[in-house]
């Protein structure tokens, strides 16, 4: 519960979660990839590498105020 | 445009992790000072971004697309020129006496450094402004959502402010910065794919050079005169109307923006958020504003990119960002577009709240009505007050359906009234004779010739309700050269009015006044610490960005 009042750690959770999302909508939404095939892959690969880093970022140092 | 049940998915997965910061935040809401001002205790980095993202709202996202699409780079200077420099001037000069002064709000400052009236007229201006504004957002995301999406009217409205309540009404002030910088982020990495698919479907850079009118490719080209460039403003007006009297008014003194560096943990850091913030602000064109100029390269190489016809004839230009997310965003990341859509309203909405409800606790409850209860009872009145906000906000966004003309009248009334609050506040942190008398009448005049040039001149088919003895290129001239106008006034009357009046007593100015608060000892050795050293790296960088796309 505490790790949750670090802004870190819930921008983290956030982002991995919707990244992960694309990347398996990709690898089911046939139709879609038909179109603008790469656009889910990439940006959900994107969200889960930032997502990462934040959640990296909160278990080095954790401020008192966050 | 239609969802897909993944894009309902990650809307729906945003809205949950909203209300459960609000949610994780309520166990640190102990007492009024914590609800409404988060007892001064956010760190830098998530100040500098909510400082940010609390003016990156529904007219920043598709008002600044639309604007791109209207008159093409010349939108830059809304940031190049409109922003940066007044942000830092902001955290190099007048953050000291905000901070310095603890007071807890901007009209608690007007009334430390002149008196209860000329708090109370910005007080209450201020309130009856954000609530409304907040309620003009509320009714663009209702409409925008029934539009593109078919979503229901009322449905909509309930919605949003119910999350924005939920989430304001938890955790106050704190819950509100958090999820502005989720906010944030959300925005930039939602809609940055759009512009990389965008560019890479329009050419490139090649393609856009080829594509689209080359006079809207500049942004200082044309500027001698008003008639030729694409904004219809000539260089005197932009640079004292835009670039100091609306940019300094508005990041300066307007409190939605200023409480969110107020709430820093120490002056240092209330000093340098605007200033960092000012570097994603200069890099936000490049998401808010290319999009729209990335329109008009597709509209020339491709159908189905054009735009639909508002009830007046035109284009409808606000439609650029929603045009482009139903061409090239397929489901999945379609519903983070949605979703990046819905929290730049939904932190705009919340922004106008939370800074209500401080006003109104402080500045009117406080001041007028009860001015000894406990900080429970402040804590009470601070949530009473966002659930009173929402409300408003909620039967606004009805009356902008029903009479459209009114908000406008409103909103128009409301400019008049912002337009020449720069002047009394420059004079009165920078030139200790200014007097309360002279403040107040000062503002009050400034306010009157706002409007009365608004109703002398005309642009665009609106002003000119005295008589028509001017008409202006474009509307954002007419707002530019109401600002200077009003500005001046402002500074005149208060000056002399301030030399026929008796000043306070200078021992009740010190740390409300430049030249009477002793200068900081303990500025900071290394760079990043300092905030003259970074605003001036700011404002190089700021420069040199001028010349490249002169």
């Amino acid at each position: 519960m505490k790790k949750l009042l670090d802004l870190r750690f819930v921008i983290g959770i956030f982002f991995l979660t919707i990244g992960i999302l694309l990347i398996g909508y990709h690898n089911i939404a046939t139709i879609e990839q038909n179109r603008n095939e790469s656009v889910n892959i990439y940006t959900g690969i994107t969200f889960s590498i930032f997502g990462l880093i934040m959640l990296v970022l909160s278990l080095f140092r954790t401020p008192k105020e966050d | 445009m239609k969802l897909a049940p993944i894009d309902y998915l990650i809307v729906g997965i945003y809205f949950l992790f909203v209300i459960t910061i609000g949610y994780v935040l309520k166990k640190k809401i102990k007492t009024g000072n914590d609800f409404l001002m988060s007892n001064r205790s956010i760190p830098l980095w998530i100040t500098s971004l909510a400082f940010i993202s609390a003016n990156l709202g529904a007219q920043e996202v598709l008002g600044m697309a639309a604007n791109g699409a209207k008159y093409g780079l010349y939108t830059v200077h809304f940031y190049w020129l409109g922003a940066a420099l007044a942000m830092i001037f902001l955290g190099i000069f007048m953050m000291p006496f905000y901070y310095g002064s603890k007071a807890r709000s901007v009209p608690e400052y007007l009334a430390l450094r002149f008196d209860e009236k000329t708090r109370s007229f910005n007080a209450i201006s201020f309130a009856v402004m954000t609530v409304f504004s907040s309620g003009v957002s509320l009714y663009a995301l209702a409409m925008l959502l029934n539009i593109i999406l078919g979503w229901d009217f009322d449905t909509s409205i309930f919605l949003a402010a119910g999350i924005v309540l939920a989430y304001t009404f938890l955790g106050g002030l704190t819950s509100a910065v958090y999820n502005e910088v989720l906010q944030f982020f959300l925005i930039v990495l939602g809609i940055a794919p759009l512009v990389i698919i965008g560019m890479d479907k329009a050419g490139g850079i090649e393609g856009i050079l080829q594509n689209v009118d080359n006079d809207k490719l500049h942004i200082w080209k044309g500027m001698a005169s008003a008639s030729t460039n694409p904004m219809g403003v000539d260089a005197f007006s932009l640079v004292f109307g835009l670039g100091f009297v609306l940019a300094f008014g508005y990041w300066c003194t307007d409190f939605l923006v200023v409480q969110r560096a107020m709430i820093s943990k120490n002056l240092n850091d209330a000093q340098r958020t605007p200033i960092i913030a000012s570097v994603p602000k200069i890099l936000m064109p490049a998401i808010v504003i290319l999009p729209g100029i990335i329109l008009l390269a597709l509209q020339s190489q491709f159908k189905g990119y054009e735009l639909p016809v508002n009830s007046e004839g035109q284009s409808d230009y606000n439609m650029a960002l929603p045009v482009l997310l139903s061409n090239l965003y397929p489901n999945g990341v379609l519903g983070v577009g949605v979703t990046a859509l819905i929290a730049s309203f939904m932190s705009g909405m919340a922004g106008n709240v939370t800074a209500f409800n401080t006003v109104f606790t402080f500045d009117i409850y406080q001041a007028y009505i009860k001015q000894n209860g406990s900080d429970k009872h402040y804590l009470y009145v601070g949530k009473a007050s966002t659930i009173a906000g929402i409300l408003i906000s909620i039967g606004t966004a009805y009356i902008a359906r029903s009479f459209n003309s009114i908000m406008d009248l409103l909103q128009l009334v409301f400019s008049f009234v912002n337009a020449p609050l720069f002047a009394t506040f420059f004079l009165g942190m920078f030139w200790k004779r200014t007097t309360s008398a002279g403040a107040f009448s000062g503002l009050l005049s400034g306010t009157v010739a706002a409007a009365l040039t608004h109703g002398l001149t005309v642009a665009e088919g609106k002003g000119g309700w005295i008589s028509n003895q001017h008409i202006f290129y474009s509307g954002t001239s007419q707002a530019f050269n109401i600002a200077s106008v009003s500005f001046i006034v402002c500074f005149v009357v208060t000056a002399l009015v301030s030399l026929v009046t008796k000043p306070k007593p200078e021992a009740s100015l010190i740390g409300l006044v430049y030249s009477l608060t002793p200068k900081q000892k303990d500025a900071a050795k290394i760079w990043y610490k300092n905030p003259l050293v970074l605003g001036i790296i700011i404002l190089l960088v700021t420069f040199i960005l001028n010349i490249i796309f002169y």
